[in-house]
């Protein structure tokens, strides 16, 4: 059926041509589109994954590397669980930009978001900026790393349940800490007040109710 | 207990359960006879809404049973719910398993209940699931579900709710279609498709949302930062889409059909945007205005503008027009925030302001039109004092600052166009300021305020130069910069020129003007001539003698004469000979001129004479004028028009020629064969240099009239005694400046104050002293001073001597009657005090 426990929304940005749309059609489709041209907007793509047994819904928000779009990308960044912050690591310039990038997040997402730093594309081989860099970039900023590729289909499925685990991590402790309010989707704590997840509080809250009535029945 | 009832009514059909057994969760390992059994026990919703599934799906909704499930829940609402949710979970199975013609079903059913539902009071639950199932097939990546969704959402947005949802959030439906809005499928209509389904469900979501206060707030910065840009992106597209058809239209490459029927996403986005500003109040235009701006800062759109400029019309045109100032000022706002940016970027800013500009100034009143001015003045200020050079950019920036400037005033009445020019006279910077920047911004100032004033057509002096307005004016005409006095003079011309004049009188000459409109001065018109023309004429005088330069010369001319056509009359016309004269003198007197100058001050003396004369119609002093003329091409050709150029000849010229020159006492001689008064042209001083600092009204007619009246035995006494004693129709060649000795303001003042018993005796007294000054002074001295004896002012006399002789006191009361409404007629200035 389609009840998910949660439902967390990750918002991917990154300048263009950093490769991320192709690690969400590689993480939601299992594809890697050779010539992928440059996303306009935003572009939305949704995966259910399953972490310890519970079902977990990703809205998956892959926001568009132009500047000229920066103004309705960072619409998307408040309502975000999660940021993936894409860099190329076959690029120095896009590393560069990081800390134009935090500076927009730190404007504009919620302060709680969970940020994460990937360097894409490991199967290249003109590497500019050694691992070691961007771990140490990652930690200064208090980021979760990964280096990824989507070409070969390297870390991405461990970076998203990673994600996963960890927002699931975040709403649990959150959950006990405030243990007056049971109901999970309350307990989804990491979107600002009145931008919480409808699904969540309206689907799992009904569909249980409702699979149990169809029980009762 | 329901489903057993059901048991025994329902006899299991094959047609219920479908192959692939959705009745229960179980995947389908259960045997066929089972799932018939299974049937049986389920509730009567769940197999009504089985029912209306086909066998096969290309068949479509079974009409019959969606007839009868929509019967079942309008009887009994309480299921509705219910009905919904299992519809939904059907759907979600479906999709997992891609059998996307059973979705389309499914959804068309649920739209179907939706319609027939919507009064029942329960239906909020069945929205909830509604909204899922839209929501579940907005997630799915197949666009033709996208689609399919955004459809059914619209129809429910188009649904009026009874009852409020609290609950209700649409931030995924606001994000998902902003993403459509932007849809990028390789397939050019799909892609379109896809982007129109966007557009129209954002079109629903704040239809949804904007009438009812109790759900999401739609003006909410991170909804409008999704859905402003959204629509705008997709609208650039389609002015970019126009300019190109606009293009291949001039070119012919392209036939001009156009598909009305077609909406584009484009058009659509360009209606929704419309909808938006015009739901807007006046605490959201910002917030839709915020990220529209940001909008075209990030897609560059300032430059070129025309993206700006349409979509900045749009939002003018639907935005309720009380707010419309707001844009207005947010625009302004954006172009405070812009001040670093590239004049180019500043320009195209100032060039939509000014473009929208007057779509507001219709609804901007009093203070707020003047908070704009204000607004415009200043950034025309920053843009002097930041700038040591000028680039043709920046003064492309000014241009088009003052050019908003002049649209605003133009969509002004014209009392208020008065009231903005007072304003922007205000700011300009002293003239004791010479510093290069403030140099600059007195005729960038200048020149906006001449912008204005061309928007201003006047009607009456008096109300187009309040003297609040005026003075500064005319000191401004003595500036010692060219083109600033220039500019000054051209803002006099445009206020003076009510008969567009203006190009005709550019050139000096002495030959009748072709074209010239004239038409007789009003009573309004001579009265500000008598307060102010003389300042006026001064301020020109001052301004002639500044400069030898061919435009500045030519420019004071035309004032000069665009003075004289618009004022000049039997009742003016000795003041603008005085002028005339003051020209000559300068000309005469001045030693620090250059001899060309005084030349060209000559030419300019001559030409206004004759101007004078031919507008006024006065032969004599035409022929005099003409005379003169006629001498002058014998012995000195260089005195007459057109004016010599300081640059181009250096000659040496004879200026003592005083034959040549215009005689005071000859012109009055002229006034006088006119049968026209002439005193104040014989007693008065010509205009001469710097009289400013001489106050007010020095050369103001009524005061030098009641100077004369001091004079107890001038012969302007003669005159206003006549008039006074006859009545004031019966002596039309007589000036009626005769009738007003005592009518200075203080005199008005005294008059209202003091009771009418007394102002009668006064004026007896007043009489008694003429006549004793007729009968006790030499009769030789009489004869003397009325010396240029002629027929008319003879048999004045006579009649004078006669009426005096008889006893006054009859005549006299009757002029008493008349007085009152004389003054009213007359003065009605006067009465303002």
């Amino acid at each position: 059926m389609e009840e998910y426990k949660f439902l967390f929304k990750i918002v991917l940005v990154g300048n263009a041509g950093v490769g991320k749309t192709c690690l969400v059609r590689r993480f939601t489709q299992g594809l890697f589109p050779p010539g992928q041209g440059a996303t306009i907007g935003v572009d939305f793509m949704i995966k259910t994954v399953e972490v310890e047994g519970d079902k977990i819904k990703l809205q998956i928000w892959d926001t568009a590397g132009q500047e000229r779009f920066r103004s309705i990308t960072q619409s998307y960044y408040r309502s975000a669980h999660a940021l993936i912050l894409v860099y190329d690591i076959s690029c120095q310039p896009t590393f560069d930009c990081l800390p134009d990038w935090l500076r927009e997040i730190h404007e504009y997402a919620n302060t709680k978001v969970l940020k994460i730093l990937v360097g894409n594309k490991t199967d290249r081989d003109d590497r500019e900026i050694p691992t070691q860099i961007g771990e140490e970039f990652a930690k200064q900023h208090d980021m979760y790393f990964l280096e990824t590729s989507a070409k070969e289909a390297e870390n991405v499925e461990r970076l998203f349940y990673e994600i996963a685990a960890e927002l699931i991590d975040q709403a649990r402790s959150k959950d006990n800490s405030s243990s007056m309010n049971k109901n999970l989707s309350d307990s989804v704590g990491l979107s600002p007040q009145g931008s919480k997840p409808p699904q969540v509080s309206c689907c799992s809250g009904l569909s249980n109710q409702s699979s149990s009535q169809t029980g009762n029945t | 207990m329901f489903s057993y009832r059901c048991m025994r009514l329902i006899i299991p059909r094959p047609s219920v359960s479908r192959p692939p057994c959705s009745c229960c969760f179980q995947p389908c390992l259960i045997p066929l006879g089972c799932c018939g059994c299974c049937s049986a026990l389920r509730p009567r919703y769940k197999r009504l809404v089985d029912n209306i599934f086909p066998v096969n799906s290309e068949d479509g909704l079974v009409k019959s049973n969606m007839e009868k499930l929509t019967f079942y829940s309008l009887s009994s609402p309480d299921k509705l719910d219910r009905i919904g949710e299992y519809l939904y979970q059907k759907a979600s199975k479906d999709i997992n398993r891609k059998r996307y013609k059973f979705v389309e079903i499914a959804m068309e059913a649920m739209d179907n209940l939706l319609q027939a539902c919507h009064a029942q009071t329960t239906l909020n639950l069945f929205v909830e699931s509604f909204l899922r199932m839209v929501q579940k097939l907005l997630e799915d990546s197949n666009p033709n579900l996208q689609i399919l969704a955004t459809n059914s959402f619209v129809k429910f947005a188009n649904i009026n709710e009874d009852t409020p949802s609290y609950h209700r959030r649409y931030d995924f439906f606001i994000s998902k279609f902003s993403s459509m809005c932007h849809g990028n499928n390789d397939n050019i209509e799909l892609r379109d498709s896809i982007r129109l389904a966007g557009i129209k469900g954002v079109q629903g979501v704040i239809r949804k949302t904007v009438s009812d206060d109790l759900v999401e707030n739609i003006w909410e910065k991170q909804h409008m930062e999704k859905i402003v840009p959204s629509l705008l992106f997709n609208m650039q597209f389609g002015v970019n889409v126009m300019f190109v058809k606009k293009n291949m239209l001039a070119s012919g490459d392209l036939t001009p059909v156009e598909d009305a029927t077609v909406v584009t996403p484009p058009v659509l986005a360009e209606e929704v945007l419309r909808e938006l500003v015009g739901r807007a109040s006046f605490g959201h235009i910002r917030s839709v205005l915020k990220p529209l701006l940001t909008h075209l800062d990030r897609h560059e759109l300032w430059v070129p503008n025309t993206f700006a400029i349409h979509t900045f019309r749009i939002v003018m045109i639907s935005i309720q027009p009380q707010y419309s100032y707001t844009v207005v000022e947010t625009l302004m706002q954006h172009l405070d925030n812009n001040f670093k940016s590239s004049p180019k970027t500043r320009t195209s800013l100032a060039v939509v302001l000014s473009k929208i500009i007057a779509i507001a100034a219709g609804e901007s009143v009093g203070p707020s039109a003047l908070d704009i001015i204000n607004n415009l003045l200043t950034h025309l200020r920053t843009s002097v004092s930041t700038t040591t050079e000028i680039t043709p950019e920046e003064s492309q920036y000014q241009e088009a600052l003052i050019n908003a400037l002049g649209e605003f005033a133009n969509h002004h009445p014209d009392y208020q166009k008065i009231e903005i020019m007072l304003f922007i006279m205000n700011t300009v910077p002293d003239l004791s300021k010479k510093s290069k920047g403030d140099q600059m911004l007195q005729n960038i100032l200048l020149k906006s305020l001449l912008k204005v004033g061309t928007q201003y057509s006047t009607t009456s002096f008096e109300k187009a130069f309040p003297a609040s307005f005026l003075q500064p004016l005319l000191k401004m005409a003595r500036a010692p910069h060219d083109p600033t006095r220039i500019i000054v003079m051209q803002i006099f011309q445009s206020l003076l020129d009510r008969h567009q004049n203006e190009k005709v009188l550019s050139t000096v000459s002495i030959k009748p003007y072709a074209a010239l409109s004239q038409e007789t001065p009003s009573r309004s018109d001579i009265i500000f001539t008598h307060k102010y023309g003389a300042n006026i004429m001064q301020a020109l005088i001052d301004s002639m003698a500044l400069s030898e330069k061919l435009d500045s010369l030519t420019s004071s001319y035309n004032t000069a004469a665009l003075l004289i056509v618009e004022m000049a009359c039997g009742e003016t016309v000795q003041e603008f000979l005085l002028f005339i004269l003051g020209i000559q003198q300068v000309a005469t007197t001045s030693d620090d001129l250059s001899n060309i100058h005084k030349c060209c001050l000559h030419i300019i003396a001559i030409a206004l004479l004759t101007l004078t004369a031919r507008v006024t119609g006065i032969n004599n002093l035409l022929e005099y004028a003409q005379k003169i003329i006629e001498d002058r091409k014998q012995e000195a050709t260089y005195l007459l028009p057109p004016l010599l150029d300081s640059k181009k000849s250096n000659k040496s010229y004879n200026l003592n020629l005083p034959h040549l020159a215009i005689d005071k006492m000859a012109l009055a001689e002229c006034l006088q064969n006119a049968g026209m008064d002439f005193n104040r042209l014989q007693t008065g001083v010509p205009y001469a240099l710097n009289q400013i600092d001489n106050p007010g009204h020095r050369h103001s007619w009524v005061e030098s009239v009641s100077n004369h009246m001091t004079h107890r035995n001038s012969s302007a006494d003669l005159t206003a005694y006549n008039a006074d004693a006859d009545s004031i129709s019966s002596s039309p060649g007589v000036s009626k400046k005769a009738l007003a000795p005592e009518y200075t303001v203080d005199a008005m003042k005294r008059y209202l104050a003091e009771p009418p018993e007394s102002v009668k005796r006064e004026q007896q007294e007043k009489q008694k002293q003429i006549v004793r000054a007729f009968r006790e002074s030499d009769f030789e001295d009489l004869m003397k001073r009325t010396e240029p004896k002629h027929d008319v002012i003879q048999n004045r006399l006579n009649d004078l001597f006669n009426s005096l002789s008889i006893d006054n006191k009859t005549p006299q009361n009757a002029a008493n009657q008349n007085e009152k409404p004389i003054y009213e007629t007359n003065f009605p200035e006067l009465f303002y005090y």
